[in-house]
């Protein structure tokens, strides 16, 4: 009786030791987070952003280890996974939109490790997305360029004519027209997320057609540059490029990846996400997350050398004339707080006059993720338009 | 003072030996690099063996990339054997993935030789492709290193244009490229890999097929003798223009194939020229040339360039090395290869 007694006792003592001694190793084990790049990490745009926010997150979570793979062709995502995992990874984020059902057939293969895919719309039990969108800053970014514009053509150099470029294109085009009702914004496309070259031939081949601001949505810095060699106004895009082009960056959208990071590995690494309940995560993360930022450079919405042109220009606002610079200031901080302004609230009509949004109403993240139409002022071929 | 002479006729053991240099200075020269970019070379040889040929996962990797290089590479031989000098294996083989995509997509072909059909239409149109550069060559003297280089670009023009435009998919959201083909459409792959066999069936059998083919056949004589002396095969009765044409059916058909089985096999549709093929259509002249216009020998040659291939995945994955590593490496083989022709056919002698 006495010696079963201890024995029941030593064999509690071992098993609470055991349990905390598991837990302890729950705690100080390291979770590997492994990064897959659509473009260099030098690209200075959205894979430099990724990046940076990978390095950031390294050094916010003690706990985490991190490994990237760059420029990995959209094709060819699978055996870059298929590494990945044979190297421990258990948390892989694929960051570009065409990794999607390449992250989808790995979600089936490898049900043990966590997906995350970045612009995406699939998901599965361990496979979440994730987005840090632009849409409210670029119509910010509208109204600038809108008054900045003085031949009221304004350039715009699109990567791929999908639902995503397609919103932020015709936000920047309602920011355009609300601050500058004559102007348009002239559209050329490159079909390529990274392609300096062609980012070259389509700002100067938009410039010489008559465009005085520029924005470039390619993923590297090349737009800024050749907007800056004819002293265009422009803007930064994913990062700060205000040193690309100092006296002509007025201001700009920048990302951080790395508020998404964090969140997503922390709740990983304490439990909240697994590998079965992803199917519903869905990051949409805007200004009033942090995510993004309206700016020339962190921290500096705008060029100071634009501001008296900025504050000088005047638009209609509820029927009273007010100063761009006011307007953009207060919409930015409205967003920031999370505040009911939203680019796209009706009534708009695409640019072939069809009502999109009826008035009152404002677009759904689904309306966002699907959008096939473009809006009014745009000008120049738009694939995938819907018809009359 | 160096001095080159000619060896009238070189013995096969000189080409090993001064290949096998070429390599060791290639592996040397691309060391320096790798010492450069601040790692040491020895550890990034070592894991590239390790990451491709160590077990089965490296090993599918590399027969991906083996199986396109096979096929173009066993056709280059031929034309290298005939002195003509196609640079054009990129076109031809995306021609091939346009012939594979139009009929998988668009012809009401039955589910069952949908495959075959695919084949066929691949090989004829990578064929055409390249008869048109022999066509300029035999009847304008149009150089074939210009024509065929030349002639990637408008296929790759020909491929942007059918993607964006007649072509271009209906459940792509805006993204340039087609529909997927019909599960019948898609290759066979080995397990869960993406190595589609039957491409690496067709590249071993056509490696065989055109070493007897070159060293056993009239038609293969013929081919030599006009590659070796045009005007020497010309007085003996040979027609250059039919056996010039004959080799550049058979060159650019072996790349066509490759093409169908990169969409087939790989990516189900058709795509950018840029993601079709990562540049098998170049990197097949060195495994062509490596092989010394042998087609048996390019079923070790065709290997080893993949190998190459996936072993500069494994370093961007396992030591972050830049993505362009592996260009760097295969050009630096390129050129010592080249290099080594003149050490091949001349004995060195210094002094005077």
């Amino acid at each position: 009786m006495k010696k079963s007694i201890s024995s029941l006792i030593t064999l509690a003592l071992t098993l609470t030791v055991a349990g905390t001694m598991t837990q302890a190793g729950a705690q100080g084990a390291k979770l590997k987070a492994c990064f897959i790049y659509v473009g260099p990490t030098g690209d200075i745009g959205w894979t430099y952003a990724h990046d940076q926010g990978r390095l950031a997150a390294m050094k916010a979570l003690p706990w985490l280890e991190t490994k990237y793979v760059e420029s990995v062709p959209e094709g060819q995502a699978l055996p870059a996974i298929d590494k990945l995992v044979k190297d421990d990874c258990k948390v892989i984020f694929t960051t570009s939109f065409g990794y999607m059902d390449d992250t989808l057939a790995a979600a089936k293969k490898y049900p043990e490790v966590i997906f995350a895919h970045a612009a995406g719309f699939k998901r599965a039990p361990n496979m979440a997305t994730f987005m840090a969108d632009f849409y409210q800053v670029y119509y910010l970014n509208g109204l600038v360029a809108g008054a900045l514009s003085k031949s009221g053509n304004i350039g715009f150099v699109g990567t791929y004519p999908i639902p995503e470029l397609k919103r932020h294109l015709s936000a920047f085009a309602l920011g355009v027209r609300a601050a500058n009702p004559k102007a348009n914004v002239n559209v050329k496309w490159l079909n390529s997320w990274f392609d300096p070259a062609k980012t070259r031939e389509a700002s100067e081949a938009l410039i010489a057609e008559g465009a005085d601001v520029l924005s470039s949505a390619e993923d590297s810095a090349t737009g800024v540059q050749t907007a800056g060699a004819k002293n265009i106004p422009t803007f930064t895009h994913y990062n700060p490029m205000l040193k690309f082009s100092p006296t002509d960056v007025v201001s700009g959208h920048i990302v951080h990846w790395d508020k998404i990071y964090i969140d997503f590995l922390s709740k990983v690494h304490s439990g909240a996400y697994t590998t079965k309940n992803l199917a519903n995560v869905d990051y949409w993360w805007l200004l009033s997350k942090g995510a993004v930022e309206m700016g020339a450079d962190m921290g500096m919405p705008f060029n100071a050398k634009f501001v008296p042109q900025l504050k000088a220009a005047k638009m209609m606002v509820g029927g009273k004339p007010v100063s761009v610079y006011d307007r953009v200031v207060a919409l930015n901080a409205e967003m920031v707080a999370g505040g009911k302004f939203d680019p796209f609230t009706g009534p708009i009509k695409d640019r072939s006059g069809v009502l999109r949004v009826p008035a009152g109403k404002v677009m759904s993240i689904g309306d966002l993720n699907g959008m096939i139409w473009v809006a009014p002022g745009i000008n120049g071929q738009v694939a995938d338009e819907p018809k009359k | 003072m160096i001095r080159f002479d000619p060896i009238s006729d070189v013995p096969r053991s000189r080409v090993v030996w001064v290949t096998l240099v070429a390599l060791l200075v290639a592996l040397f020269i691309a060391g320096l690099v790798f010492v450069a970019a601040g790692t040491n070379p020895l550890e990034a040889y070592s894991t590239m063996l390790r990451g491709t040929v160590a077990d089965w996962s490296g090993w599918s990797e590399v027969l991906r990339r083996a199986a396109p290089l096979l096929l173009i590479g066993v056709g280059l031989t031929l034309a290298i054997r005939a002195q003509f000098f196609n640079i054009g294996g990129e076109g031809q083989l995306l021609l091939g993935a346009v012939a594979a995509g139009g009929v998988a997509l668009f012809t009401p072909i039955a589910p069952a030789l949908m495959m075959v059909a695919m084949f066929v239409g691949g090989a004829l149109a990578g064929g055409l492709w390249a008869l048109l550069a022999a066509f300029l060559r035999v009847r304008l003297r149009v150089n074939e290193i210009l024509s065929t280089l030349m002639l990637n670009y408008v296929a790759a023009s020909l491929v942007v244009y059918l993607i964006n435009g007649p072509w271009k998919g209906e459940k792509v959201r805006g993204f340039i490229y087609t529909d997927d083909f019909p599960a019948y459409a898609q290759l066979p792959t080995l397990g869960d890999t993406q190595v589609g066999w039957p491409t690496l069936v067709l590249g071993a059998a056509l490696a065989v097929a055109l070493q007897w083919f070159l060293g056993r056949s009239t038609g293969g004589f013929e081919l030599r003798v006009v590659g070796e002396n045009a005007a020497a095969a010309r007085y003996a009765g040979i027609s250059v223009a039919s056996v010039i044409y004959r080799m550049a059916l058979i060159t650019g058909g072996a790349a066509g194939l490759a093409g169908v089985g990169e969409v087939a096999g790989i990516h189900h549709k058709l795509l950018e020229p840029g993601q079709i093929s990562s540049g098998y259509g170049f990197t097949a002249v060195i495994v062509a040339w490596l092989a010394r216009g042998n087609p048996a020998l390019c079923l070790v040659t065709a290997p080893l360039m993949g190998i190459i291939l996936a072993g500069g995945d494994v370093l961007k994955i396992n030591m972050n090395l830049p993505f362009r590593i592996t260009d760097v490496f295969s050009g630096v083989m390129l050129m010592c290869l080249i290099a080594s022709e003149v050490f091949v056919k001349n004995r060195v002698r210094w002094g005077r």
